[in-house]
C-alpha cells in the first residue's frame, strides 16, 4: 500500500475576485507521509487546504483523494478526512462534549463510543471532565485547540490536514502532538501540515513543499533541499526561495524609527 | 442531553427526508445543536432581563423570550374586537404583524442564519449541501412557527371568538403567508447590502434595527392600554391604487371579500396578491440561495478600507478637557459609544425611550386641558423625566464587548485614575446626553415658550450635577473594562434609587420657580457647585476609591 496515492491535485487555479491565488499547483502525496505544506502569508496554502475539503467551489483543476474526484458531488470522501482549521471556529455556546458528540454523529458515528472516545483524548490532553461540560466560550486558546485536534481523530480518519494546530498550545502538550503525528503516520496516515513555525515543520516533516503566490516553488525532504544548493535551516530556505533577503535592513529601520519619538 | 420534541416529532417523518437523498442522522444532529444553542443565546427582547447565575439551572432563554412576544402580541386583539370594518383594522393588524415578526427575525435570527461558522464546522465534514440547506430550512421554519405562534395565538382565538371559523381561518393562512413574504424581504435586505457593502456595514444594519425593536416595543407598550380606545373607533376607508405597495392593505381584502361579499375591482386583485405575491417570493427565494450563500461569505472578508476618519470637529476633546490622559480617554470614549454594537444595543433604546418618556407626561396633561393651558403650566418640569436614562447609562460606561481591551489601563503609566472617569463621562455627556438635550430642549422652548429658557439651564446644570452623582455611587470602576455579561443585580437596584433623586431635583427646582429671584439665584449655586464638582470631584472620587 506504501506509495499508493492518497492524495492528487492536478493544475488547481482559484482567484478571488479576479486576482489569483493559486496558480497551478501540482502534487501527488502517498499514505503515510508528513507534508509540511508552507509558504508565506497569502501564498495560498488555507485556500488549497479550503478547496480540498470542498469548503471553496469555483475552481479550475482536478483534484483526487481515494480514488474519488472530488467535484463528483459525493461527500463520502470526506468521511476518511480529519480537519483543523486555521481560524479556531467552534460554536462556543456548547460545551466541549456537545460539540465533539455533535461531529461524531455528522460523521455518522455511534453515540456512546464516540463520547467515550472523545472524554479519553481529552484527558490524555489534560482537559478533565469539569472543563469537558463547560461551554467553549470559556476556554483559553490552548484548551480549543486540543478540543480542535480531537475532533478532527474522533472517527479515525487516514488524511489529516491540520492547519496551525498547535497554536496556543504548551511546550509539553506541543510535544505529545508531534509524538502523536509521528505516530499516526507510521500506521500509514498522511498528514497535511501548515504552519509558520519553521522547526517544528523541520523536524516533523516527511516532505516539505513551499508555495509562493500560488505556485509550488519547492517539494521534496528537508535533506534534499539542502542537497540543491540551499544551505542552512528551513527558516534560511523559506527566505532564500520566497526570495526575502531583507529581514536585517528592515529590522533596522524598525528601531531606528522606535527610536525617534 | 436535553430531548427536543420537535425532533421526536420530526422523527416520524423521517421516510419524507431520506426519500429526497437527506442524511437523517445529520440533519437531526444539526438541528438539535442548533436548537441548543439558540436556547443559550439571550433574545434582544429579552436583554434587558436578569443574567443566568452559576449553578443555577439552564433556562431556556428562547422559550422564555416567546412568553413576551404573547405579551406583545396582545395589541393585536383590539382589531380583533372591532367590528366589521375589515379594510381598516385587518390592515393594521396585519402591519403590526410583520413589523414585529420582521425586526426579531432580523435582530435574533440573522445571526443564526448567517452563522459563518457554519461552513468551517459542517462542510468540512461528510454531509451534503442538500442536507445542511434542509437543516437551515427547517431551522428557519421552526423559528417563525414558535415566534408567529406566540404572537398571534391569543389574538387569533379572540378574532375565532369574535368573527366565526372562516374569519379565523383566512387570518391563520395569511399569517403564514405573511411569513414567507417576511423570509424573502429578509433575505432580499441581507442580499441587497451584502451586494453593495460589507459584511461590517449590515452588521451595523442589524444592530439598528435591533435598537429600533427595542424602542418600537418599549413605546408601543405605552399604547396598549389606550389601543383599546380605538375598538369604538370607526374609520371609513377607501381603497386607492397606490395601496399596491403596501402588503398589509393586500392581507386585508380577502376578509372584504369573502366575509363581505363585496366584490369590487380593488379586492379581487389584493386577494389575488395576497395569495400570489407571497408563492412567488418563495419559489424566486430558492432560486436565489446559492448565490445568497456565495454573498455570505463576505461576512468572512474584512470589510473595505474605511473612509478616513473626520477630525474631531472643534477640537472638542482639547476644549473639555485638561490633561492629556483626560483627553485620550473622551476621545476613546465617543468611538466607542459610536462605534462598538453591543453598547450601542444596551444603551441607545433607554436613550430613545427617555426623547419619549416626557411627551407621555405632557399627553396626559394634554387630556386634561388645552394646548394653551398647557403652555402657561408648569408641565415643563416634565423635561426631568429624560434624566432617568443618566444612572443606566453611567453604570453601562463600566460594561463592554471588548472589555479584555482594558488590560491596556493597568500597562500604563497612568497616576491620576480620577482622569479616566473623567474623560469617560464628559464623553458621555458630550456625546449622548448634550445631543438628546438639545433635542428636547428645542421642543420644549416650541411648546412652552422663550421663558423656559432659564429653567432648561437649570435643568441641565442639575443633569450634570446628577451625572457626577450617578459616578460617585456607581463609579470605582474601570470604562469599558467588564463583560456585559456581569452586569450585577445590585446595579438595578442602585439606579432604581438613584431615579428617585430627580424627584428631589424637580421639587427644588418647583420651589424656585415661585419667585424669579430664587430662579436665578439657584442658577448660580448650581454653576458653582459644578465647576467645584467638575474640576476636583473626579480627582478626589478616584482617590477615595483607592483607599
Amino acid at each position: 500500500m506504501k506509495n499508493a496515492p492518497v492524495l492528487v491535485v492536478e493544475d488547481l487555479y482559484k482567484s478571488y475576485d479576479g486576482m489569483y491565488v493559486l496558480n497551478g499547483v501540482n502534487l501527488k502525496v502517498s499514505s503515510g507521509e508528513i507534508i509540511g505544506y508552507i509558504g508565506p502569508n497569502g501564498a495560498g496554502k488555507s485556500t488549497t487546504v479550503k478547496v480540498m475539503l470542498g469548503l471553496t467551489e469555483d475552481y479550475t483543476g482536478r483534484i483526487t483523494i481515494f480514488n474519488q474526484d472530488i467535484a463528483s458531488g459525493d461527500v463520502a470522501y470526506k468521511r476518511r478526512i480529519g480537519y483543523v482549521p486555521e481560524t479556531a471556529e467552534l460554536y462556543d455556546s456548547l460545551t466541549a462534549f456537545e460539540y465533539l458528540r455533535f461531529v461524531g454523529q455528522l460523521y455518522g458515528l455511534q453515540e456512546d463510543p464516540v463520547t467515550s472516545k472523545a472524554k479519553k483524548l481529552l484527558e490524555l490532553f489534560g482537559l478533565d471532565e469539569d472543563v469537558l461540560h463547560s461551554r467553549i466560550s470559556s476556554y483559553s486558546k490552548g484548551m480549543r485547540q486540543k478540543v480542535l485536534i480531537v475532533s478532527s481523530l474522533l472517527h479515525n480518519p487516514d488524511l489529516l490536514f491540520f492547519d496551525e494546530p498547535i497554536s496556543g498550545l504548551d511546550a509539553n502538550s506541543v510535544m505529545i502532538f508531534k509524538e502523536i503525528l509521528s505516530a499516526l503516520a507510521s500506521q500509514g496516515k498522511t498528514i497535511f501540515y501548515s504552519s509558520h513555525i519553521m522547526d517544528v515543520v523541520e523536524k516533523i516533516s516527511h516532505r516539505i513543499i513551499l508555495l509562493n503566490e500560488g505556485r509550488i516553488v519547492a517539494d521534496g525532504s528537508f535533506e534534499a533541499l539542502q542537497a540543491k544548493g540551499q544551505q542552512g535551516s528551513l527558516e534560511e530556505i523559506f527566505n532564500q526561495l520566497t526570495g526575502f533577503d531583507r529581514h536585517r535592513d528592515i529590522a533596522q529601520d524598525f528601531v531606528a524609527v522606535v527610536q525617534e519619538v | 442531553m436535553k430531548a427536543f420534541k420537535i425532533l421526536k416529532l420530526m422523527d416520524h417523518g423521517r421516510g419524507f427526508f431520506e426519500k429526497r437523498h437527506v442524511n437523517y442522522p445529520a440533519l437531526r444532529a444539526i438541528l438539535q445543536t442548533k436548537l441548543l444553542m439558540d436556547q443559550r443565546r439571550v433574545p434582544t427582547i429579552m436583554s434587558g432581563s436578569g443574567r443566568k447565575k452559576h449553578g443555577q439551572r439552564e433556562r431556556n432563554h428562547f422559550l422564555s423570550s416567546l412568553w413576551f412576544y404573547a405579551l406583545i402580541g396582545l395589541v393585536l386583539v383590539p382589531f380583533m374586537i372591532m367590528g366589521g370594518n375589515y379594510t381598516f383594522q385587518m390592515s393594521l393588524a396585519y402591519a403590526i404583524i410583520m413589523f414585529i415578526i420582521m425586526t426579531s427575525m432580523v435582530s435574533d435570527f440573522s445571526s443564526v442564519l448567517m452563522d459563518i461558522r457554519d461552513r468551517n464546522i459542517l462542510a468540512s465534514k461528510p454531509v451534503d449541501t442538500r442536507t445542511i440547506n434542509m437543516a437551515k430550512t427547517l431551522h428557519i421554519l421552526i423559528y417563525m412557527t414558535l415566534l408567529t405562534g406566540a404572537t398571534t395565538g391569543i389574538p387569533l382565538v379572540v378574532g375565532l371568538l369574535r368573527h366565526g371559523v372562516i374569519f379565523f381561518l383566512i387570518a391563520l393562512i395569511e399569517v403564514l403567508l405573511s411569513d414567507i413574504l417576511i423570509i424573502f424581504l429578509t433575505a432580499l435586505l441581507y442580499f441587497c447590502i451584502l451586494r453593495y457593502f460589507d459584511g461590517e456595514k449590515l452588521k451595523d444594519v442589524i444592530n439598528y434595527v435591533q435598537i429600533g425593536l427595542i424602542i418600537a416595543i418599549m413605546i408601543g407598550y405605552q399604547f396598549v392600554v389606550r389601543s383599546f380606545d380605538l375598538v369604538s373607533l370607526n374609520v371609513t376607508f377607501h381603497l386607492k391604487w397606490w395601496d399596491v405597495f403596501i402588503p398589509p392593505i393586500w392581507f386585508s381584502a380577502p376578509f372584504e371579500l369573502v366575509l363581505h361579499d363585496r366584490v369590487n375591482g380593488y379586492l379581487i386583485l389584493f386577494s389575488f396578491m395576497t395569495l400570489l405575491v407571497p408563492l412567488l417570493a418563495l419559489a424566486f427565494y430558492m432560486k436565489l440561495m446559492p448565490t445568497f450563500e456565495r454573498n455570505l461569505q463576505k461576512l468572512v472578508n474584512r470589510g473595505g478600507k474605511q473612509k478616513s476618519q473626520r477630525r474631531f470637529s472643534l477640537e472638542s476633546h482639547k476644549v473639555l478637557c485638561r490633561s492629556k490622559i483626560e483627553q485620550a480617554v473622551f476621545q476613546f470614549s465617543c468611538l466607542m459609544m459610536k462605534k462598538e454594537r453591543e453598547f450601542k444595543l444596551k444603551v441607545y433604546p433607554s436613550l430613545g425611550f427617555s426623547i419619549v418618556l416626557p411627551f407621555i407626561f405632557i399627553f396626559n396633561a394634554l387630556h386634561d386641558g388645552s394646548l394653551a393651558d398647557l403652555s402657561t403650566s408648569k408641565w415643563y418640569l416634565s423635561f426631568y423625566f429624560s434624566l432617568v436614562i443618566i444612572p443606566s447609562v453611567v453604570v453601562m460606561l463600566k460594561y463592554s464587548g471588548n472589555y479584555k481591551g482594558a488590560w491596556i489601563y493597568k500597562a500604563l503609566p497612568i497616576e491620576e485614575h480620577g482622569d479616566i472617569y473623567k474623560g469617560a463621562i464628559k464623553a458621555f455627556v458630550y456625546k449622548l446626553f448634550v445631543p438628546l438635550f438639545l433635542i428636547l430642549a428645542v421642543v420644549f422652548i416650541v411648546l412652552f415658550g422663550f421663558r423656559i429658557v432659564p429653567d432648561l439651564i437649570i435643568t441641565f446644570l442639575n443633569a450634570l450635577l446628577y451625572v457626577y452623582i450617578c459616578f460617585l455611587m456607581t463609579g470605582k470602576v474601570i470604562p469599558f473594562s467588564r463583560p456585559f455579561e456581569n452586569i450585577q443585580q445590585s446595579d438595578g437596584i442602585k439606579i432604581f434609587f438613584l431615579i428617585f433623586i430627580i424627584l428631589g431635583f424637580v421639587g427644588l427646582h418647583w420651589l424656585c420657580t415661585i419667585f424669579s429671584f430664587v430662579l436665578y439665584g439657584y442658577l448660580l449655586v448650581l454653576l458653582a457647585v459644578n465647576v467645584i464638582v467638575w474640576r476636583k470631584g473626579f480627582l478626589l472620587a478616584a482617590r477615595s476609591f483607592k483607599g
